[in-house]
């Protein structure tokens, strides 16, 4: 690749900056990148994250009780509100001012740690061996011996409901336990039973009027998250074992993706994404007002949910034979750039105690370590609060734990690219108008024509 | 008479219904301002709020310290403002009536400036004011004002010129045989006989800097103690979280404010007052 | 008939030399002395804050950077890979139907209102500020706004056109109804054209509309004798700067539609922006930005050219 016309990008930048700024800074130009000091315990660190208010402030105190806790110097919250965050974040990466310690999205976290812009976590194994006790599916792992970390909490699909609908309805709310999850009929059962049109006739009525609905029974999970663990129930993943074929037009996956589809075009017990409408409410609004009975959403949607007076209730989502969900996050990465690195590790660790700050016991994030998923005084640290129902031990806690794996985003290479073949074709099935067979065979000839550069590892961590 | 009295009733019928089109989107910012997210998105959709949720307005503006935002926005409004205002009508003038060698080079490359996707000069725009350590300053935001706005400044060179090229050239040639100078030309007949576009840049330059989000996320974003109005309300709407309520009261408070400038400012727009009484 | 000799030539072919009432010598030298120095900010601001950034793309685009990655010169590889790049192709139809539509629905009707807010109807300020109003509506809450009216359900478009018996849309969330939809939704933005239409028809000297009326034309041609050529710079202006500003159109897709269904709002700056910042490919997308602008360039030089058989300037202006 590199020829002999080959520039470091710096030269490239300096190029551009030299020849905006003309001589008059080109004198000063090598002050250019870092200069936030000698890398002494006194010096500032910086902390890049988005969020909501709460989120904001949450962070804030988080750090606060880090410096607290341990002294030096300040760390500086970069809160960057808006959709902008990579463009703020490539940005600085480019004049050599990336943050210590920030929030990442997965595809530019994998293409900068192998760029080696990211501390290599696993290096760090032995100095902190707690480290290694993360769920190892949490781990961002851009090749067999090298980690940029994991995400910065843990999250899973559940099938939250409105316990007043199913009362309403006289049927029982989705099961806790993974064992005895439904099976997809027994979910369509429910959903039928639970959707009423506003002269409060159901979808096996006559006269039902699928146009003017007062209560849906569920959101059809057109998201790839949600379908995800629906699909890995069914025995199929994204990708086959060597990565580079895709499974998403095999006929198990077929008929899952035409279920879903089903629950809007054949049962009429879900909402079509034109009824639904882009930009709908959250999860808690959706429920809150009645206007869906039940739905496949993250674990996160519990901090909303759980500020509502709604009698809400978590189940497992309904599966093909083996009971499975996604889990999922985004990465927290610190920057190989950074001059404090021990410090930056040891606040790494802080920010996942789920004592550190009010993110878990809110409802908001789960924990890393393995221990808050076994231990009952570990769980207790993070559950035992009024945002946490008492089905939250079966239903979020061993599920997590013992049927979940990875959202295929987070492991699949090229995803970007896959991204945008993936996302238009679901939306051409959504409409009902195309084949589901049809549009899955046009979409796995595209991804199978080289856009699939197989999956990232996810190496045994003893 | 009659058909004088039918005109202008026919006038007054189609202004009505182009207000309430164009009143719609403003009378549902404000009904949603004052409702709680489930009701804004009811189906079917309420107009009115009930309950009327007062407390969208208290709460979004004490989330965050709005009056510092606001102390932040208008301190780069006044130099922004005034520095595109002023060295824009200039070009303007130096396009539109002066001959010098280069004039339409200049101009068309000028003009090049604005066809190139921002995405891709971003960042080396940023190293840029990097290398000479003016991140969380108000320079990168406020600096290319002065020079003609830099950027999208050049739409308003090129507006000036196309105004200023509507004036009657007698004119200036009448004041150089009086001995004027161009400056003089410039600031005593031109300028004062283009007060409606003055004020067009001005409203429109004002505004760009009020919405501006990405210029502050870029440039103020590392220190919360200088961030604008545009960055705080952006809060309320990220790719994780909305809080529409919020987000809605915060707008309004956000928009009130111009829309009480644009009010003031377009009664420049007089009809005839600049050149009627000139003889042609 | 007669009213066509006191109004001035629509199209004047080529302009007539100034009449060189100035020595011909003393006050050129001046001029153009006085021309660079009125330039003067603007160049200085175009060399230190344009040019840099324009030419580091420009390099950019010849390389395969990834922002934190080392950089390699790939020469014109990446003009090379647009070609079958289906989705830059995808990008520059929708951005060009969208241009073609949205620009001349803006022009027009933003000319149209302001021509009625100009006249002399009670509460003239009020006509405008509520006109501008939906100009001033944050992006955010103007596209939350819109995608409630679109809504084919409960939406306030459908609705309406089912109270009037007919038949409603899918609007934004059908392939073919989305461009459109996007289009009407900017047309109801025409507020900056209207202003800057209603700065231009100060500007309409009214003692030719006098003249016209004298010659028993009526309103019919005084705005065609009068008002239209006087008011053809403004237009010029509105063209040039709608279809520059159009063409990198980038927040309904942003904010509405990601891009779909299916990949029918993919805007051309929208695919860029993706690119760059999501995929961190700045090496492509330099190349895409420059290619856009070499047909933003060619558009506006053929606007250009074309002006000089339409748009009237005073006497002596630009030539």
């Amino acid at each position: 690749m590199s020829g002999p016309l080959d520039l470091s990008r710096r030269d490239l930048l300096r190029l551009g900056g030299a020849t905006a700024l003309g001589g008059l800074l080109a004198a000063c130009g090598g002050s250019g990148g870092d200069d936030r000091g000698s890398g002494g315990a006194n010096a500032e660190m910086q902390y890049m994250f988005w969020g909501s208010t709460g989120e904001q402030k949450a962070i804030q105190e988080m750090l606060q009780g880090f410096q607290k806790k341990n002294g030096g110097g300040t760390i500086k919250p970069v809160f960057t509100p808006g959709d902008d965050f990579d463009t703020k974040l490539n940005a600085l990466l480019a004049s050599n001012r990336a943050p210590d310690v920030s929030y990442l999205n997965t595809p530019m976290a994998y293409r900068i740690a192998a760029e080696g812009k990211l501390v290599d976590i696993a290096q760090y194994f032995d100095k902190y061996p707690q480290l290694k006790e993360r769920l190892p599916e949490t781990f961002f792992w851009w090749d067999e011996e090298h980690t940029l970390g994991t995400q910065g909490a843990q999250e899973v699909m559940l099938l939250w409901h409105n316990k007043k609908a199913f009362k309403d309805a006289g049927i029982e709310p989705p099961p806790v336990e993974a064992a005895k999850a439904w099976n997809w009929d027994q979910f369509v059962a429910a959903a039928t039973r639970l959707t009423v049109d506003q002269s409060g006739r159901r979808p096996d009525q006559a006269g039902f009027d699928a146009k003017k609905i007062k209560r849906f029974g569920a959101l059809a999970p057109l998201w790839s998250g949600a379908w995800y663990g629906l699909l890995l129930s069914a025995g199929v993943d994204f990708l086959d074992e060597a990565g580079t074929t895709t499974m998403i037009n095999s006929g198990e996956a077929i008929k899952v993706f035409q279920n879903i589809m089903d629950l809007m075009y054949v049962h009429r017990v879900a909402p079509t994404p034109t009824q639904l409408g882009n930009n709908a409410p959250g999860l808690a609004v959706q429920l809150t007002s009645d206007r869906v009975a039940m739905s496949i959403d993250g674990q996160w949607a519990l901090l909303d949910i759980a500020q509502t007076r709604t009698d809400y209730g978590i189940g497992v989502l309904p599966s093909y034979g083996t009971p499975t969900t996604t889990s999922m996050g985004g990465p927290t990465a610190i920057f190989s750039s950074t001059k404090q690195l021990d410090r930056a590790l040891e606040l790494y660790l802080y920010e996942s105690d789920p004592t550190a700050s009010n993110l878990f016991a809110s409802g908001l994030w789960m924990p890393l370590e393995k221990k808050y998923y076994t231990d009952p005084a570990q769980i207790a640290l993070w559950t035992d609060n009024k945002a946490h129902p008492p089905e939250y031990k079966t239903a979020v806690i061993d599920y997590t734990l013992n049927h979940s794996k990875a959202y295929f985003y987070q492991k699949t290479k090229n995803i970007e690219a896959v991204d945008k073949l993936l996302v238009p074709a679901v939306e051409q099935m959504q409409t009902g108008k195309q084949p589901v067979a049809k549009v899955l065979n046009a979409l796995a000839a595209k991804l199978n024509d080289g856009v699939l550069k197989g999956r990232f590892p996810t190496p045994s961590l003893s | 008479m009659t058909l004088a009295i039918a005109r202008r009733i026919a006038l007054w019928i189609v202004l009505l219904a182009g207000a309430v089109i164009m009143l719609a989107p403003f009378v549902w910012l404000v009904r949603s301002a004052l409702m709680t997210d489930s009701q804004i998105f009811v189906t079917p959709p309420q107009w009115l709020p009930d309950p009327v949720a007062w407390s969208n307005f208290s709460e979004a503006l004490t989330a965050q310290p709005f009056y510092l935002y606001l102390f932040n926005t208008m301190l780069i409004e006044f130099f922004v403002v005034t520095g595109t205002t002023i060295t824009c009508a200039f070009a303007g003038f130096a396009f539109a009536r002066l001959r010098w060698r280069g004039r339409n080079l200049v101009f068309g490359l000028l003009l090049t400036g604005v066809m190139l996707p921002y995405a891709v000069t971003l960042v080396p725009t940023f190293i840029m004011w990097s290398s000479v350590d003016a991140l969380d300053t108000f320079y990168p935001l406020i600096v290319p004002a002065w020079f003609a706005g830099a950027g999208g400044g050049v739409f308003s060179i090129f507006l000036y010129r196309q105004f200023f090229l509507t004036i009657p050239f007698e004119l200036d040639e009448a004041a150089y045989i009086d001995g004027a100078n161009p400056w003089q030309v410039f600031w005593r007949i031109i300028l004062p006989l283009s007060k409606p576009v003055v004020v067009v840049v001005v409203i429109f330059t004002f505004i760009g800097v009020w919405n501006d989000f990405l210029g502050p996320l870029l440039y103020l974003g590392g220190d919360d103690s200088k961030f604008t109005l545009a960055l705080g309300l952006a809060t309320f709407q990220s790719t994780y979280t909305a809080q529409w309520g919020y987000l809605m009261a915060a707008s309004l408070a956000v928009i009130l404010p111009i829309v009480a400038l644009f009010f003031l400012l377009q009664r420049y727009f007089v009809e005839g007052v600049t050149l009627s009484g000139l003889k042609r | 008939m007669t009213a066509t000799d006191v109004a001035p030539p629509a199209a004047p072919a080529a302009p007539p030399l100034r009449p060189s009432k100035r020595g011909r010598s003393g006050l050129t030298k001046t001029e153009q002395r006085w021309g660079m120095l009125f330039a003067l900010p603007a160049v200085l601001g175009f060399l230190i804050f344009t040019v840099g950034p324009m030419i580091a793309s420009l390099i950019m685009s010849l390389t395969d950077w990834r922002i934190g990655a080392p950089i390699s010169f790939t020469g014109v590889e990446n003009y090379q890979r647009m070609a079958s790049d289906d989705l830059f192709w995808k990008s520059l139809g929708v951005t060009t139907y969208y241009t073609l539509g949205s620009v001349p629905a803006v022009l027009i009707v933003g000319f149209f209102v302001a021509m009625l807010v100009n006249t002399g109807v009670r509460g003239k300020s009020l006509w405008r500020t509520i006109y501008y109003l939906p100009t001033l509506v944050p992006a955010v809450a103007s596209a939350v706004l819109w995608i409630w009216i679109f809504n084919p359900d409960s939406g306030l478009l459908n609705s309406a056109l089912r109270s009037a018996g007919l038949p409603g849309s899918n609007w934004i969330y059908d392939e073919r109804t989305a461009i459109p939809s996007l289009i009407l939704m900017s047309t109801w933005g025409f507020g900056n054209a209207m202003v800057i239409f209603l700065a231009g028809l100060q500007g309409v000297p009214t003692d030719l509309y006098e003249a016209v009326a004298l010659d028993g034309g009526g309103a019919w041609a005084k705005f065609r004798h009068v008002t239209l050529p006087f008011m053809t710079p403004t237009i010029f202006y509105n063209l040039v700067t709608g279809v520059i500003g159009t063409f990198q159109a980038f927040n309904q897709a942003y904010i509405m539609t990601n891009g779909g269904p299916n990949n029918s709002t993919l805007f051309y700056i929208y695919y860029l922006y993706t690119k760059a910042f999501t995929d961190g490919e700045m090496g492509y997308a330099s190349a895409l930005a420059w290619v856009l602008f070499i047909i933003v360039l060619i558009v506006t030089v053929l606007m250009f050219r074309n002006a000089r058989r339409w748009v009237f300037y005073e006497m002596g202006g630009a030539r």
